[in-house]
């Protein structure tokens, strides 16, 4: 028992990093714009599928294909948001509107992606030798270790772009006030482009190592993924994009222990009576210090 | 709602600044248009079973009237936006189903249960009332995924598991069909009293300036909880009876997040905060809709996202909002 409880306590850690950058983009991107992207799932679904066809039609890698997909997504994002997002800074209600917009665009790319790849699941053909290593009585797969670090690895850089360089310190600025920000001279249009850009970049790399540790994906799912990331940035607090880290290792953490005791279903149950109470409880987030309205 | 519009329906209802008009005319007039409304509806779905037995695109059309109608008294006159609608929904036809099925009661009594049920979640989930803006929308998003995992975890003997239930021993599309007339009915006279009385006033005034409304001594959590119960009533009604006409209830179909969609964006696309605006919405979209849901059925899903998107960059306010803006001078007769 306590053998499967640490095993569970293991995993919890490695999908909670995983569930950590879903809810780090996720945040950046509601931080800075306001926007409440619903479409977060579907992004990181199709970056998955971004991984799948360099691989069966390039030849590349998913860890080669990384780079790729963000550089896509981000021009994608970026040209996003003067298409949609711009539009609702003007409207009366912008959370609301963005929740609508978002909501709608979930649906036109999951639509897409079922018109486009059809409904069979799809798996990326990855593997690492050896398949996994034991520490003592816990089995990792490698590939999970790999996802793991390949997940530390992104979210240090985005820390570090965060608090140590001048875009990403104006990026903050916008987070903590929008008006203040355009006085001292910052293209908010610009600025705000780019953080959807690196949302959505963001989010095509974590479909990629999603697909590597998750056995499969297929148009359905990515509903799934953006419930994931709302519970964790609500855990970790709105807006925060660091504290979704400790958002999504206390959920991964919360689901795999359910899982090891009880059942899938329990587990995602957990999941959304976590964020149910938090709200309710906390509204700020675990985390959250400041209340960043 | 911007500032032109709410000097004009402060101008609506303040007797100075309507010289000319004098505001019980207006509401006269007001409540002429609305009952004629409501008298072509009646006339148009009443005698429907006495010409044909193809019932099915007049019960769904119906259905979302009635849905759009009751998602307004929530999204429109109170301001919040349920993304999990359709758990009240889905409650509706599984209390039906439960009731009827497991334990043996007939279909009205169990409908009368599906109700009670709806009416009841939606009280223990009135806590979430508080919460502002995007915490509201994602918990009860969030509130109907737990919805569909709880029923799906219940006893397959009481819930019928993944199979759903099988109500055909209840079949009769004709009762089913005047069933959801009159719960058709009870939405809009809700909606009468709701935006029509004095309850109505504070929840406008709530919804455009909640403090102010507070100060001037309107009671903020007992009037937005009458609209809340009646939001979730009219939703597990229309599920109770919709399970009732198609004698078939399963997790998937009675907890799928298009319920939401449509009643978004039918009661968005003829302008919320109006009586009209879901019925104009819904008549306008339902056929096409329809149309395209039998032709291309995988086409619907991508072109009600795209109509969700135009709609709010292009028409955020709907067609009734739009014309109510357009043309100024009307917008104290649109009920």
């Amino acid at each position: 028992m306590n053998e499967l409880l640490l095993q569970g306590l293991v995993n919890g850690i490695v999908v909670g990093l995983i569930y950590a950058l879903i809810g780090v983009s996720l945040n950046v991107i509601f931080g800075v714009l306001r926007v409440v992207n619903f479409a977060h799932g579907e992004f990181i679904v199709l970056g998955a599928y971004g991984a799948y066809f360099a691989q069966q039609l390039l030849g590349l890698s998913p860890l080669l294909a990384m780079p790729l997909v963000f550089l896509v997504f981000g021009l994608l994002g970026y040209g996003l948001y003067f298409l949609l997002v711009q539009r609702l800074s003007r409207s009366n209600d912008p959370e609301h509107a963005s929740l609508l917009v978002m909501f709608g665009l979930s649906l036109v790319l999951g639509a897409l992606m079922l018109l486009a790849f059809e409904a069979d699941s799809r798996s990326l053909n990855f593997s690492l030798e050896p398949p996994f290593l034991m520490f003592g009585n816990v089995i990792l797969p490698t590939t999970k270790l790999l996802g793991l670090a390949v997940s530390v690895v992104i979210t240090g850089c985005l820390a570090y772009f965060l608090y140590r360089t001048m875009p990403g310190k104006a990026l903050r600025a916008i987070i903590m006030n929008r008006d203040a920000i355009q006085i001292v001279g910052v293209d908010l249009n610009h600025l705000s482009a780019l953080t959807f850009g690196l949302g959505l970049g963001l989010a095509g790399i974590t479909g990629i190592i999603v697909s590597m540790i998750f056995p499969s994906f297929s148009p359905f799912i990515g509903q799934d993924y953006t419930l994931i990331g709302f519970i964790v940035i609500v855990l970790g607090g709105l807006g925060h994009p660091i504290g979704a880290v400790a958002g999504g290792i206390l959920f991964g953490l919360a689901e795999q222990t359910a899982m090891v005791f009880f059942s899938g279903t329990v587990a995602m149950l957990l999941g959304f009576v976590l964020l149910i109470a938090v709200i309710l409880i906390r509204p700020a987030g675990l985390f959250g210090v400041q209340n960043l309205r | 709602m911007s500032d032109e519009t709410r000097e004009t329906r402060i101008e609506a209802q303040n007797p100075l600044s309507a010289s000319q008009n004098n505001p019980e005319k207006t509401s006269h007039i007001k409540s002429l248009i609305w009952g004629g409304v409501v008298t072509l509806i009646i006339l148009a779905f009443l005698p429907v079973p006495l010409f044909t037995t193809n019932l099915s695109f007049m019960f769904y059309m119906m259905l979302w009237l009635t849905m759009a109608t009751s998602f307004n008294f929530v999204a429109g006159m109170a301001g919040y936006m349920p993304f999990g609608y359709v758990a009240f929904y889905g409650i509706g036809a599984y209390a039906t189903g439960v009731l009827y099925k497991t334990f043996g009661l007939p279909i009205p009594i169990a409908l009368a249960g599906a109700a009670a049920a709806g009416v009841a979640i939606g009280l223990l989930l009135a806590p979430t009332l508080r919460l502002k803006g995007v915490y509201f929308g994602i918990v009860s998003l969030a509130l109907a995924m737990a919805m569909k995992l709880i029923i799906s975890l219940m006893p397959a003997k009481i819930t019928g598991g993944s199979l759903g239930l099988i109500l055909s021993s209840a079949n009769d599309p004709t009762m089913a069909y005047y069933a959801m007339f009159a719960v058709l009915l009870g939405a809009l006279a809700a909606g009468t009293w709701l935006s029509m009385s004095r309850l109505g006033i504070a929840l406008r005034a709530i919804r455009d300036d909640r403090e102010a409304a507070e100060v001037v001594g309107v009671n903020v959590v007992r009037t937005r909880l009458k609209a809340w119960v009646m939001a979730t009533m009219f939703p597990s009604l229309v599920g109770g009876v919709e399970a009732w006409y198609t004698n078939a209830i399963d997790l998937e179909s009675s907890f799928n997040l298009l319920v939401t969609a449509k009643s978004i964006v039918y009661a968005m696309a003829g302008g919320l905060g109006f009586l009209v605006g879901p019925i104009v919405g819904a008549s306008a979209l339902y056929g096409i809709d329809q149309l395209i849901w039998r032709h291309f059925p995988t086409l619907n899903l991508l072109i009600l996202g795209v109509v969700i998107i135009a709609l709010m960059l292009l028409l955020p306010r709907g067609i009734v909002g739009a014309f109510a803006q357009r043309f100024s001078r009307f917008r104290r007769f649109i009920p």
